[in-house]
């Protein structure tokens, strides 16, 4: 279980360490991707807790759902309409959805073992 | 813990989630840490959040049209700065050669004092008493006598004449009044000290010719004296010069 929690502060210490410059431009894309990125690791949490992670899935979901709402905000950039913001409040509504569900699952299977 | 508590899945596919997530986990961590110091610094530098970033550009963009008008305006003017510069020093110039020629004239026309080598020529009345019945005209001096001592100067190349401290300019006319020689407008009585600027030795030796006037002078005892000076000094015309009839022509 540490595995995870070593990658994150590996991820965090990488960023101190290297200042990558995000182009002024690209940072609401960025922020998408991390929008993205918490919502795939909320799901593969929530697969892995109801025991039905899948690695291909759990990859391409990441994959297509970072380059989709990278579209959206790129064609909402064309159009002068923020259309980012709905990947924003669609990948929102998945986070809170998830962590209910791992809220649940994690009462029902961890708190009350014996229901 | 989760690991303890939850139905145990598979050990592969545990350490494939886990590895799956680590990678994740340092994806989010980096990127979260780049955003934050991205964001921080676009406040600090810019001090506005990243979402006016927009009004930002068109702000920029603006400015840079007008900054690019402004240049060619720059450039503009810079080129008529050039102009000017170039006219005045052309102007400046040519009022210095203005000034230069103004001063050359000037002194041509005889209204600023003049010096240099020259002689000094003296006439005097005769001292001899006239004869019984001699006319006494011939023992005084006349205007001619002047008049042709300062034409035999000119004649001798001197460059500035004056007679009693009056200068000789071009409309200068030697006459008598009466009894006096009146030279400009200035009545003279003898002796009459003639200054003239030039070669001294040429103008002595040109007066003293056999012939001239101041030889006939002297075969008249009236006493002459030319001097040679190493330096005299001419004083400038003093009276006033007026056209009443006469207009510049456009005639060469």
């Amino acid at each position: 279980m540490w595995l995870p929690v070593v990658g994150l502060i590996l991820g965090v210490a990488l960023g101190f360490l290297f200042s990558v410059e995000i182009p002024l431009g690209y940072v609401k894309y960025t922020a998408i991707a991390i929008l993205a990125a918490i919502d795939t690791i909320l799901g593969g949490l929530r697969a892995q807790v109801e025991d039905r992670f899948d690695l291909s899935i759990f990859l391409s979901g990441f994959v297509v759902n970072a380059a989709f709402a990278a579209l959206l905000a790129g064609i909402g950039d064309l159009l002068g309409l923020d259309i980012y913001l709905g990947a924003v409040i669609a990948f929102s509504i998945r986070i809170f959805d998830n962590v209910g569900f791992i809220r649940r699952d994690v009462i029902t299977h961890y708190l009350k073992p014996g229901r | 813990m989760a690991s303890v508590g939850l139905p145990r899945p598979k050990a592969a596919r545990t350490i494939l989630w886990r590895s799956v997530m680590a990678v994740l986990l340092a994806l989010i961590g980096f990127l979260v840490v780049t955003q934050i110091k991205t964001e921080w610094r676009i406040k600090r530098t810019l001090r506005i959040p990243s979402t006016q970033l927009g009004e930002l550009a068109v702000a920029l963009r603006r400015q840079e049209h007008t900054r690019a008008v402004l240049e060619t305006k720059v450039v503009e003017l810079r080129a008529r700065l050039a102009e000017y510069q170039k006219a005045a020093a052309e102007s400046r110039t040519a009022a210095a050669g203005m000034n230069r020629q103004l001063q050359d004239l000037r002194a041509l026309v005889g209204l600023t004092p003049l010096q240099g080598p020259g002689v000094v020529v003296t006439l005097t009345d005769s001292t001899r008493p006239p004869k019984p019945g001699e006319d006494p005209n011939k023992t005084i001096l006349h205007y001619s006598d002047i008049a042709g001592v300062v034409a035999e100067l000119w004649a001798a190349g001197a460059e500035a004449i004056a007679v009693n401290g009056e200068r000789v300019i071009s409309s200068t006319g030697i006459n008598c009044v009466g009894t006096t020689i009146l030279c400009n407008t200035k009545r003279m009585a003898p002796p009459y000290v003639i200054t003239a600027i030039g070669d001294s030795r040429s103008l002595a030796q040109y007066l003293r010719r056999p012939g001239g006037a101041l030889e006939m002078l002297a075969a008249f005892d009236f006493p002459v004296r030319v001097t040679p000076y190493a330096r005299v000094d001419v004083p400038p015309y003093r009276g006033t010069f007026r056209f009443e009839y006469a207009e510049i022509s456009e005639k060469e």
